[in-house]
């Protein structure tokens, strides 16, 4: 008979192990489903949460093969038709580990209340008669609510892997514009302001959010939106909003990027200046021209075009 | 020792409407306790919406119209002094949430938009889109961390320590360190939901729904009423009994049987598959009684077929249900029928409230709200979308009952509480050492296989009489019962071993209320008493431990306007 391998990734508090169980494959079943079974047949000690196995409730998330998926959701079959019979299963990364597949929660919130996450309602509103919001305004928030704080862009996050002191998990910048595009609440700043502090533009544009994201949300676009409204609302003083500036106004001139006067727009000239043995670099194979530092690049052949579209986007943005 | 002015248990709607309510008040320490992760929890899957006269749809809609839906739709048993005050303070509280922050789907002039549900005379189902209770839950959680609620997250509610009829606190166990501690408290609200797991895969409710504020409410000597009420869905997928919602047959879907026939010919010949919830359901567990359904046992089924409504209308108004097809049943129901059954949904019963205005029990200091209270407002029957109001009204309302009566309590003794916790770990430390004896999930799905076969849909004396001593056995087996995990450290086999004996404590009294309801209301079907009863039944049933034993007493139902009528639809 079939059977159906998982190498779980077990913690005890203490120590890390792996271990492994196998039972008979079912047709139409789910990874939950497995682990279900090895609790109530092979081992009660296997410790993973669940709630709703609707995906929902987003208790459930685990990785994989490396993946982030809802257990309750992920079809047993479509697995190990990708990965084979054995599969790999651990809990989510980024995640502080609590017991095997149980992971910490808490830190995660504590960072997240510091986008205020909740609504800043607009004067006009009364708790006694509401809100109102147009069908369309409605429209820009229905994505971002349909977050479930599974935790499964933070666990794919490259960004976060590498470096989460300065970054936020992506579900956070989520919630962020959730508030911000919401035209019942006026606290845009608010929410952005701790954004712009914290990662904002140091995501890295892996979209594993986006791919990973059983529900839709797509933290990777919150944080191209949330950093339009910074600059929008003028928030130009920092590297991100200076280099993304640098870029639209090269397009605009001459069509292309022309990257000595983009560092120094993006950084200023002194630090510019600190990466001189770089340019150095770069200018012995070719890769800059120094000219342009202060010619800038002759206009492509087709600015018109480029310009024409480039206004085009603006006028769709409004 | 941890104490509390007020401390709520369950983070569902109605526990963190509660907390939030209690915090707003002002110089009180409030906290929330839940067993998990604060957003996981049943309120988080309604999809449907929530009920209130806003009158956005529909301008001639009206508070007695909503009053008079949901009397008749209780079949007559829920109170109506506690319907009026619910239905009035419905709206109220909808705008509030609004307010909150809930993201509500609007009509074209910005308004909250409202549609029609089944059992009501207009539209008045206030959604978002096809996750309401999702965004409410969110939203409250969102309200909690904004204004400080402290949250005791992963921590389980063992039982309530109750000295002469007044509260002292409660015994918790805190899962992420496995320490059981007692906890003292002015004032608890109960807010644990449900008890739908007792029926195990075939319940829409999650696997938290475990009926344990129920239980330990019981135990505490609080009565529990009218828990025989059990509604149930007709149309849940058969392997998980994940909820398919009514725009299966709404929509004009067919139901097979195996020998491909309409059966619903045979149950409702002019209404088919639109015939009401419980025609319907009887209907498909009559058609497996009788061999005509796929698969055997818990795992029969029958089908939903929509094919005939072809891939347009499927795309575009079925894609809910689609994805969940796809997802959770793996067939597409654009090139299969779906395999569904009855589900479990809903626990009419519970916590017995003896005053409305505050979600008061019979001991002072413990409060009830939300699926785990009976109140009653949801009599032998829910309306689809009266239960988010519900939580969002009673929440609100337990939470400043519990307020004013932390303001009057003083703390009580400790010794109680130190007694019941030292309790608690003797039965940690001996539950989890057992090497030998039947596993929770055996007791688990022999429960669920007698609730379900005997004491589901269809209900007559001689099954119920069985069903009792079955479970009578299992609660024996259930003293010798193996964990099967030693660990403190986040032991949910020991959560999962504490929850199935409030699953058979609340299944016993389930049964025994059954029995003797010998009368059909409702959700409460018997073929040995196939109608209803007004002149002996129109009484609320109410099921209390003495010294042990479950003791069976009545209570009449509150009749203000609305004299019983035959329900019809
Ligand atoms: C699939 C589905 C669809 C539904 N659709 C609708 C709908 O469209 N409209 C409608 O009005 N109603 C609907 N309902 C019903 C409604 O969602 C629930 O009745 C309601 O949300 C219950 O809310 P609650 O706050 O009482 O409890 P829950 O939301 O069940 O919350 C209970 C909380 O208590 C916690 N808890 C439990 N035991 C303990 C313990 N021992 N210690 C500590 N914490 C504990 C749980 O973790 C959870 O946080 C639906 C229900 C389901 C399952
Ligand atoms: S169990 Fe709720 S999302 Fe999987």
């Amino acid at each position: 008979m079939r059977q159906i391998t998982y190498k779980i990734q077990r913690f005890d508090g203490t120590k890390s192990f792996t271990q492994e169980y196998s039972f008979a494959h079912e047709p139409g079943k789910t990874i939950l489903w497995g682990l279900q079974k090895i609790k109530d047949t092979l081992d009660a000690s296997l410790t993973f949460v669940a709630a709703c196995r609707s995906a929902v409730c987003g208790a459930c998330a685990v990785r994989v093969n490396g993946h982030a998926m809802l257990a309750c959701e992920a079809a047993l079959d479509d697995v190990v038709e990708r990965f084979g019979d054995t599969l790999i299963i651990a809990p989510l990364g980024n995640f502080k580990v609590i017991r095997d597949l149980v992971v910490d929660w808490e830190p995660k919130i504590e960072r997240m209340k510091e986008v205020k996450p909740w609504l800043i309602p607009q004067d006009e509103f009364t708790a006694a008669s509401g809100c109102r919001q147009s069908p369309a305004e409605f429209k820009k928030i229905n994505t971002q609510t349909n977050c479930i704080l599974c935790g499964s862009c933070a666990s794919e996050c490259n960004k976060l892997s590498a470096d989460g002191s300065d970054f936020y998990e992506p579900f956070i910048y989520s919630k962020a514009q959730k508030f911000v595009a919401d035209s019942r609440d006026k606290g845009d700043w608010e929410h952005l302001k701790p954004a712009v502090e914290r990662g904002l533009w140091k995501c890295v544009h892996c979209q594993e959010c986006i791919t990973k994201c059983p529900k839709h949300v797509e933290p990777a676009e919150d944080i191209a939106k949330l950093r339009q409204t910074s600059i929008r609302l003028g928030v130009t003083d920092n590297l991100g909003a200076r280099h993304a500036l640098a870029f639209v106004a090269d397009l605009a001139e001459s069509g292309r990027l022309n990257e000595v006067k983009m560092a120094m727009r993006t950084e200023g000239i002194l630090r510019t200046a600190a990466r001189l043995p770089f340019a150095l670099r770069l200018l012995r194979k070719g890769k800059i021209n120094p000219l342009h530092a202060l010619t800038g690049n002759a206009p492509v052949k087709g600015i018109e075009q480029v310009r024409a579209i480039m206004k085009a986007v603006k006028e769709a943005e409004k | 020792m941890l104490k509390f002015d007020v401390l709520v248990i369950g983070s569902g709607g109605a526990g963190m409407r509660a907390a939030l309510e209690a915090g707003r008040q002002g110089n009180l320490s409030v906290a929330l306790m839940t067993k998990m992760f604060p957003t996981r929890s049943a309120t988080g899957m309604a999809q449907g919406g929530i009920n209130g006269v806003l009158r956005n749809a529909d301008p001639n809609d009206s508070l007695e119209k909503h009053i008079f839906d949901t009397v008749k739709g209780s079949d007559f048993l829920g109170d109506q002094d506690a319907i009026e005050f619910f239905c009035n303070y419905a709206p109220e509280c909808i705008n509030e949430i609004d307010y909150f922050g809930v993201p509500f789907s609007r009509d074209a002039q910005g308004r909250i938009a409202q549609r029609n549900f089944g059992g009501q005379s207009s539209p008045r189902t206030c959604y978002s889109a096809d996750k309401t209770g999702h965004v409410i839950l969110h939203t409250m959680f969102e309200q909690c961390l904004k204004h400080g609620v402290k949250i005791l997250k992963e921590m389980q509610l063992l039982d309530l320590v109750v000295d002469q009829g007044e509260l002292q606190g409660i015994v918790a166990l805190d899962i992420q360190s496995g320490e059981i501690m007692p906890v003292m408290a002015k004032a608890v609200v109960i807010a644990t939901g449900g008890a739908g797991r007792m029926y195990w895969f075939r319940t829409t409710n999650p696997f938290t729904s475990t009926g344990d504020g129920m239980a330990a409410a019981f135990r505490a000597g609080i009565p529990l009423k009218d828990p025989e009420m059990v509604q149930f869905h007709p149309t849940g997928l058969a392997s998980t009994g994940i909820l398919m919602s009514e725009a299966v047959r709404g929509e004009g879907g067919y139901l097979i049987n195996k020998d491909g026939e309409r059966f619903m010919q045979r149950y409702a010949p002019e209404k088919m598959e639109l015939a009401t919830r419980d025609v319907v359901a009887k209907g498909i567990e009559t058609e497996i009684k009788e061999g005509r359904g796929f698969g055997e046992g818990v795992n029969a089924y029958v089908l939903a077929d929509l094919r005939h409504l072809g891939k347009e209308t499927i795309l575009e108004k079925l894609h809910g249900i689609r994805d969940l097809a796809i997802s959770f049943e793996h067939v597409d129901p654009l090139s299969e029928p779906i395999p569904i059954r009855p589900t479990c949904h809903y626990s009419m019963g519970g916590i017995d409230v003896i005053d409305h205005t505050r979600c008061a029990t019979a001991i002072t200091g413990v409060f009830a709200a939300g699926e785990a209270s009976c109140i009653s407002i949801h009599g032998a029957n829910r309306l689809g979308g009266n239960s988010l109001a519900d939580i969002m009204v009673f929440g609100k309302f337990a939470g400043r009952g519990a307020t004013e009566c932390a303001r009057q309590r003083q703390f009580g003794g400790q010794t109680k509480l130190a007694e019941a916790a030292k309790l608690w770990q003797d039965r940690f430390n001996q539950a989890v050492s057992r090497q030998e004896g039947v596993t929770v999930a055996s007791l688990r799905n022999r429960l669920a296989d007698i609730m379900w076969n005997n004491v589901g849909i269809f209900r007559n004396e001689a099954d119920m009489l069985a069903a009792q001593k079955v479970i009578d056995g299992l609660i024996a087996e259930y003293q010798t019962c193996k964990v099967g995990d030693s660990s403190k450290l986040f032991n949910t086999a020991f959560v999962n071993y504490v929850e199935m004996g409030n699953l058979l404590t609340i299944a016993k009294a389930v049964v025994l209320g059954a029995i003797h309801r010998q009368e059909s209301r409702g959700c409460h079907l018997r073929d040995d008493y196939t109608e209803r009863d007004d002149r002996n039944f129109l009484q609320h049933t109410l099921v209390t431990l003495e010294s042990g034993q479950y003791k069976l007493s009545y209570r009449p139902v509150v009749i203000t306007k609305y004299q019983p009528a035959e329900r019809r639809y």
